[in-house]
């Protein structure tokens, strides 16, 4: 249907819409308008995507010179898939209804091990090593001795993009990930360096958070991508996590021996390099002599990884004359990596400032900051001088001079934190240097400094406010939209005691007790009898799920479970738990039912969906508080409450309570699906967790419903789920939560809308 | 437990007639034991079990099987040792196991092949058994007629199945049965509740079932059983040392090294490994392609890389997240098992094709499976148009015939559609052109006589019996009336259906037949002619009941004559 979205005239590629989605759009639109920032919440299942696309694309399409650029960021391969395959659709939509031909470039980008073509590199298994090799065949003096020796392997891929690809711009089309492949392999282009060539002229950019967010990719890829784009962030529920860890570092005395072996390669290059072309060393001091930028010479396919900081924050002077010839350099770092050795060799936890860790490296070692500053710089520089093929080896030492250039660049919203041993296992020596980033505002700056508009929009944003606090800008529109329901879908329930009335809680003190343990048990065993299909359940962490499944499995009540359902267990195996999955779905789908035990924060709780019949119950046991007993935790909340004036409380609540929206929202993936969201703890209840609920789950937890007993709350879902098993067709929805585009015409249904948006 | 039978596979042929079929594969043959204070010797066969006396070529007993309900002994430490059949029926008998020094052993050796081959003929009985039982509680005519014509034993109930229950079909439902396979209960490790014995011991109660859920299940496990039973160990000591066996207990660590299960639970290990190799084919839930761009070692807040070397995690870790792992396994081939059979040969062609979309050269092979789930991902039902309602086309070669439904095919003359919408035209047109030519048209006066004769109470109506009867008959001599018809109904079609005569069989059974009818005429129509003359109903309501037996009766006769014609 075509829309009026506040003037604008907007294709939207369904006969129906969502009034969420309407007003959804009006918000976007207002946004955009203001070039401001904005921060939506919607309910997942709810047409987000396409609302967001067809808004921005019709936008695009009117305003050709406002906006340029859509850069679209999911945060898996799967998700920016569906993105690309949505914007397909909305795209034929367009060919449809206007019959022109659609001139719009929009393709999808991951990194080379989802792209490359070439049969020996593509086969490899780790995406580290995609790129190492693909490095090995690719960088530009790997292609100068292919000239003079025709021996040498090269990508014939990249040859033929490189002599003709640039020339041609690609066609108009949406370009999927196999998509960019197939053309790749019609034309013989290598489609990742077509990929990243092509998203400069391209109209929408799909891509993965990190390669706006980490400056060390950022600085690749999206540098030179228009301000006048729209940028979106979407599921950005955890954006500040990804933030911190772009830009923190972790060092192991593992790390340290490794280094050193790449220092001893470097020497010996050198030495060797020395005897038979010094003349190239030479050419690297006069360059480096210059002040000449990296960038200007450098091609793209030889920089494995930039500077970590941010592009303002890097020097455009001249390098230092300490670290500028070869051997100098590899000196400097020597005595560094000794200094950071004979850091590591302590007893005790150690936390300092970046500041501190500067005066006392000058003090011990007399290492200066300004070097420091330049080690990133200095290596790459050196890297690519001494014609290093496999720069994969080398990322020991490229983390080591990251870490020296960023602990020297930023005194502030860092903090070093020097570990001897795990605190669990106090007896073993395993010491760690963490290098922890506090503040996920400097990472994400730059972004909302470049781009006009940044949205920042998942299913479970709550509270908003805090979002524009702790990445510190201000957004002009901040909005929470419900979800409009025929018929009540989602069933929140909150069981706070077992049926002897013990109360249920996953609080550290109780935890490991046995009533609690056991009232979990026979929740899951009851649920496991009267739900049909998936149930899906989330622990608040490893350790606890495994001990808990143990005591589960000496009290019989797994084997009682059995007997209902087949039991998958996610486990620290990626491998392991994707197939634990698949079987899980397998056993959903041909009707034995399942169930799945995860771990919220887990790799299944932020990337896998649960429609349908593959989670009709979720049940949350306990709150997910992260381990408060983590000093780089402890030091971040410092940090909030210094800087932010955040509480400690409130961000940890937040926080946990973030995570479990998200586990149990994994369930309802629209309005035909339904769900039972069971919080098995009681502290659920308390209005300063279920307050930070997002406000469509919040909405539908009724008082009734905050502290149950497990009988109870087999009754309610008994009730539940035999309410749901009604058919239900599409004219029960439509005038309520479907309209028509007559539907949506009328006055008072406008009006309507326009509350379902919750301005915050 | 299981136990082969000495004497197995020994071949009897007994030269008696009465000893049925010629020769029986006899399973086992127990000699002196004594039934009815009488000597003999007891022969259990394939299909029956069966007793003679001492010194005769006859079984003087002799049960099928499928007729035995159970069996029962009497208590260890009793003087005597017996073994009771009950029947369905009811009817018991009993040996008696007399050779004093292996009497006992005889008796457990009976007892435990019955035990064997009972179940495996009580499904079919009682498949019978539940199929006669459901046809009677669905159709309530023929539970009637089963009354009117078994319970007062006009025929036998035999006779009654006999073609009324065409056993192909039971068959065939059994049959059908042991193709749709059982699933396993996921639980059904746990079914086996050990029980302590009072004295420091533990039983596990195994049935066949659970044995055959093991051996579905966990593959390797039947495998080491093919292997050491009965050569190296019995069947009791195999599942004795299986249930001490750390495979079964929970985090099958330590298993020892001369446990020889300690091999199973290696070959679990790599299959499961295997499992996990080969990955997964939908791309959705492959949680390794999930990230796009891992963070590389060393950044980062997580602390993985510590966790890597599994030497520092205690044992109890490790037990836990061992039983983890089993639990996957175990689910994984519960699962497996159950959709083993049906789709094999399915099966392997998705494998092959899922290594092919996994080797990554061949990527073209990928992306069906993972286009389909994007599409499926990305849809919404509800706010798609009618579209969602996909239905199937219906591929018709010839529309004609489909609408015509099925027309001997020699008479070439069918009107096609369209002749019929040519031949409605034609009488469209012609009732336009319909011109009513009055000079030939009925009087008004005969044309009104007629409708009142065609009116009801009128000349031409009044012998719409139906209602009268209705109105004249009391409803309990209504219903009886219909039970008489069907009865004699069911009667008549036994009869009818032994014509022509042409085996001895049917000669038999036509005069049977008869004799029925005549006893039927005799118990039943008879007291309910009485009935309705006692009544003064007198509306001759068993005329045509009559009319019918007479006609069979003649049918009856004409073929004795003639039969004694052809005799003389």
């Amino acid at each position: 249907m075509k829309l009026n979205i506040d003037g604008l005239l907007v294709y939207f590629p369904y006969d129906y819409i969502y009034p969420e989605q309407y007003s959804y759009m009006l918000e976007l639109k207002r946004t955009l308008d203001a070039k401001g920032h904005g921060v939506l919440e919607m309910p997942s299942g709810t047409g987000k995507t396409i609302s967001l696309l067809s808004l921005i694309v019709a936008y695009q399409k009117a305003y050709p010179l406002e906006v340029t650029k859509l850069v679209y960021c999911s945060r898996t391969v799967p998700e920016i898939e569906k993105v690309v395959e949505e914007l397909r659709k909305l795209m034929d939509y367009y060919a449809r209804q206007t019959e022109t031909k659609n001139d719009f470039l929009a393709l999808a980008l991951s990194s080379r091990k989802n792209l490359c073509i070439h049969p020996e590199v593509s086969s490899l298994r780790f995406g580290k090593e995609v790129d190492g090799k693909c490095h090995s065949l690719t960088a530009s003096y790997i292609r100068a001795q292919h000239h003079s020796n025709p021996s040498q392997p090269v990508c014939q891929f990249y040859e033929k993009f490189d002599a003709v690809g640039r020339q041609v711009p690609i066609p108009p089309g949406i370009y999927n990930l196999d998509d960019l492949k197939d053309f790749g392999r019609r034309k013989g282009w290598c489609p990742y360096f077509l990929a990243r060539y092509a998203i400069l002229h391209a109209n929408i950019v799909v891509y993965s958070y990190h390669y706006l967010l980490d400056p060390k990719i950022a600085d690749l890829v999206s540098k030179e991508l228009a301000k006048k784009s729209v940028v979106v962030f979407d599921e950005a529920h955890n954006i500040d996590n990804v933030c911190i860890d772009s830009m923190s570092v972790n060092i192991t005395r593992r790390t340290l021996d490794r280094c050193q072996t790449n220092v001893e390669t470097l020497q010996n290059t050198i030495s060797r390099i020395k005897e038979t072309d010094a003349a190239k060393l030479r050419e690297e001091y006069r360059r480096l002599v210059e002040g000449l930028k990296e960038a200007n010479v450098a091609r793209e396919t030889d920089i494995y990884l930039s500077n970590p900081v941010l592009p303002d924050e890097i020097l455009q002077e001249a390098v230092p004359g300490s670290i500028r010839t070869a051997e100098h350099f590899v000196g400097f770092i020597k005595r560094f990596l000794e200094y950071l050795k004979a850091r590591l060799r302590i007893h005790h936890v150690v936390q300092e400032s970046a500041p501190q860790f500067l005066k006392d490296i000058y003090e011990k070692v007399c290492i200066d900051r300004k070097p420091l500053r330049f080690c990133a710089e200095r290596l790459r520089s050196l890297l690519r001088t001494l014609e290093i093929a496999d720069i994969a080896d080398f990322s020991p030492i490229t983390l080591i001079s990251h870490f020296a250039t960023l602990v020297s660049t930023y005194s502030k919203g860092f903090t070093i934190i020097i570990e001897p041993f795990e605190d669990k296992t106090p007896t073993i020596a395993n010491p760690v240097l963490h290098f922890s980033c506090m503040d996920p505002s400097i990472a994400i700056k730059p972004v909302f400094g470049r781009f006009q508009s940044v949205i920042i929009t998942s299913g479970t944003l709550s509270p908003l406010d805090i979002y524009p606090r702790i990445l510190d800008f201000r957004p002009v529109t901040m909005a929470s939209f419900t979800m409009t329901l025929a018929r009540t879908c989602l069933c929140p329930l909150i069981v706070g005691r077992g049926n002897d009335q013990v109360a249920m809680t996953s609080k550290f003190e109780t935890r490991e007790d046995f009533a609690v343990i056991r009232n979990y048990g026979n929740l899951l065993l009851e649920m496991s009898a009267i739900v049909p299909d998936g149930i899906v359940a989330f622990f608040t962490s490893y350790i606890y799920m495994e001990n808990i499944v143990a005591s589960w499995y000496e009290q019989g009540i797994l084997e009682n479970i059995q007997r209902n359902k087949l039991i998958f267990i996610e486990t620290q195996d990626a491998a392991e738990t994707s197939m634990a999955l698949e079987k899980y779905q397998e056993a959903c789908e041909n009707g034995r039912g399942a169930i799945l035990l995860s771990v919220a924060r887990g790799k299944v709780s932020e990337g896998i969906d649960f429609v349908h019949h593959f989670g009709r119950a979720v049940i949350m046991f306990g709150v997910p508080y992260v381990y408060t007993q983590s000093r780089i935790l402890k030091a971040r909340l410092e940090y909030l409450r210094d800087q932010f004036q955040i509480r400690e409380n409130d961000f940890l609540t937040f926080d946990a309570m973030r995570h479990a929206a998200q586990c149990v929202g994994r369930a309802i993936r629209g309005k035909t699906d339904y769900g039972l969201m069971i919080f098995a703890d009681k502290r659920y209840a308390r209005a300063d967790k279920r307050g930070k609920l997002p406000r469509w789950i919040q909405e539908h937890l009724t008082d009734g419903s905050l502290n149950l007993t497990i009988d109870e709350t087999v009754q309610l879902s008994k009730h539940f789920l035999r309410q749901m098993a009604q058919p239900f067709r599409q004219e029960d929805q439509l005038g309520l939560s479907l309209l028509t585009l007559e539907q949506l015409q009328s006055e008072d249904m406008l009006q309507k809308i326009a509350q379902i948006a919750q301005q915050a | 437990m299981r136990k082969r039978a000495s004497v197995s596979g020994f071949t009897l042929s007994l030269g008696a007639p009465v000893m049925a079929s010629l020769s029986e594969e006899v399973l086992l043959v127990v000699k002196r034991v004594r039934q009815r204070k009488q000597d003999g010797t007891l022969y259990l066969m394939a299909e029956r079990i069966a007793w003679g006396p001492e010194g005769k070529d006859r079984f003087t007993v002799s049960h099928l099987y499928a007729d035995i309900r159970c069996q029962k002994i009497s208590p260890d430490g009793k003087a005597k040792i017996q073994l009771q059949l009950v029947l369905h029926t009811g009817e018991s008998t009993t040996f008696h196991f007399a050779n004093e020094s292996t009497a006992l052993k005889d008796r457990d050796a009976t007892k435990e092949l019955l035990q064997q081959l009972l179940p495996k003929f009580k499904k079919k009985a009682n498949k019978e058994l539940e199929e006669k039982n459901r046809m009677l509680q669905e159709d309530p005519v023929l539970f009637q007629l089963y009354k009117d014509l078994v319970v007062s034993q006009v025929i036998s109930a035999e006779e009654f199945w006999a073609n009324r229950l065409s056993l192909n079909s039971v068959e065939h439902s059994l049959s059908n049965n042991n193709k749709q396979d059982v699933g396993i209960s996921a639980a059904f490790l746990a079914d086996i509740r050990p029980q302590t014995d009072g004295c420091n011991g533990l039983r596990y109660n195994l049935t066949s079932d659970i044995i055959e859920s093991i051996f579905r299940t966990y593959p390797t496990v039947k495998q080491k059983y093919a292997e050491n039973v009965p050569h190296s160990m019995t069947e009791k000591e195999f599942w004795t040392r299986f249930f001490q066996s750390h495979y079964f207990h929970r985090d099958r660590i330590n298993t020892g090294q001369q446990d020889i299960f300690s091999e199973c639970a290696k070959q679990d290990e790599k299959g499961l490994k295997s499992m996990v190799t080969q990955g997964v084919k939908n791309p959705m839930v492959d949680l390794l392609s999930l990230e796009d761009k891992t963070l590389d070692e060393g950044y980062g807040t997580a602390t993985a890389p510590t966790t890597s070397n599994p030497s520092n995690k205690s044992l109890r870790e490790n037990s836990n997240s061992a039983i983890i792992k089993r639990f996957n396994h175990h689910s994984a081939m519960v699962l497996a098992a159950g959709l083993r059979k049906t789709d094999a040969p399915n099966d392997q062609a998705s494998e092959t094709s899922s290594t092919d979309g996994n080797s990554r050269d061949s990527d073209f092979f990928q992306p069906p499976v993972k286009k389909v789930k994007l599409q499926e991902a990305i849809e919404y039902d509800d706010l798609q148009g009618d579209s969602g309602r996909r239905t199937i086309a219906l591929n018709l070669k010839k529309s004609d015939r489909y609408s015509h439904g099925p027309i001997p095919l020699q008479s070439q003359h069918y009107s096609s559609s369209q002749d019929i919408i040519n031949s409605i035209s034609i009488i469209q047109h012609e009732m336009r052109n319909y011109k009513p030519r009055l000079t030939q048209v009925m009087s008004s006066s005969a044309a009104s006589s007629a409708i009142t004769a065609l009116s009801p109470g009128g000349l031409l109506m009044q012998s719409g019996g139906q209602q009268t009867i209705n109105q004249l008959v009391p409803t309990d001599v209504q219903s009886e009336l219909k039970h008489l018809y069907t009865a004699v109904g069911e009667l008549l079609r036994h009869f009818w259906s032994c014509f022509p005569v042409n085996t001895p069989f049917l000669e038999e059974k036509v005069v049977k037949m008869k004799s029925n009818l005549e006893r039927f005429q005799l118990t039943k129509l008879r007291p309910f002619q009485e009935k309705i003359q006692r009544q003064y109903l007198s509306t001759n309501l068993t005329g045509h009941l009559e009319e019918m037996l007479q006609a069979a009766y003649n049918k009856f006769q004409a073929w004795q004559t003639r039969r004694m014609m052809r005799k003389t």
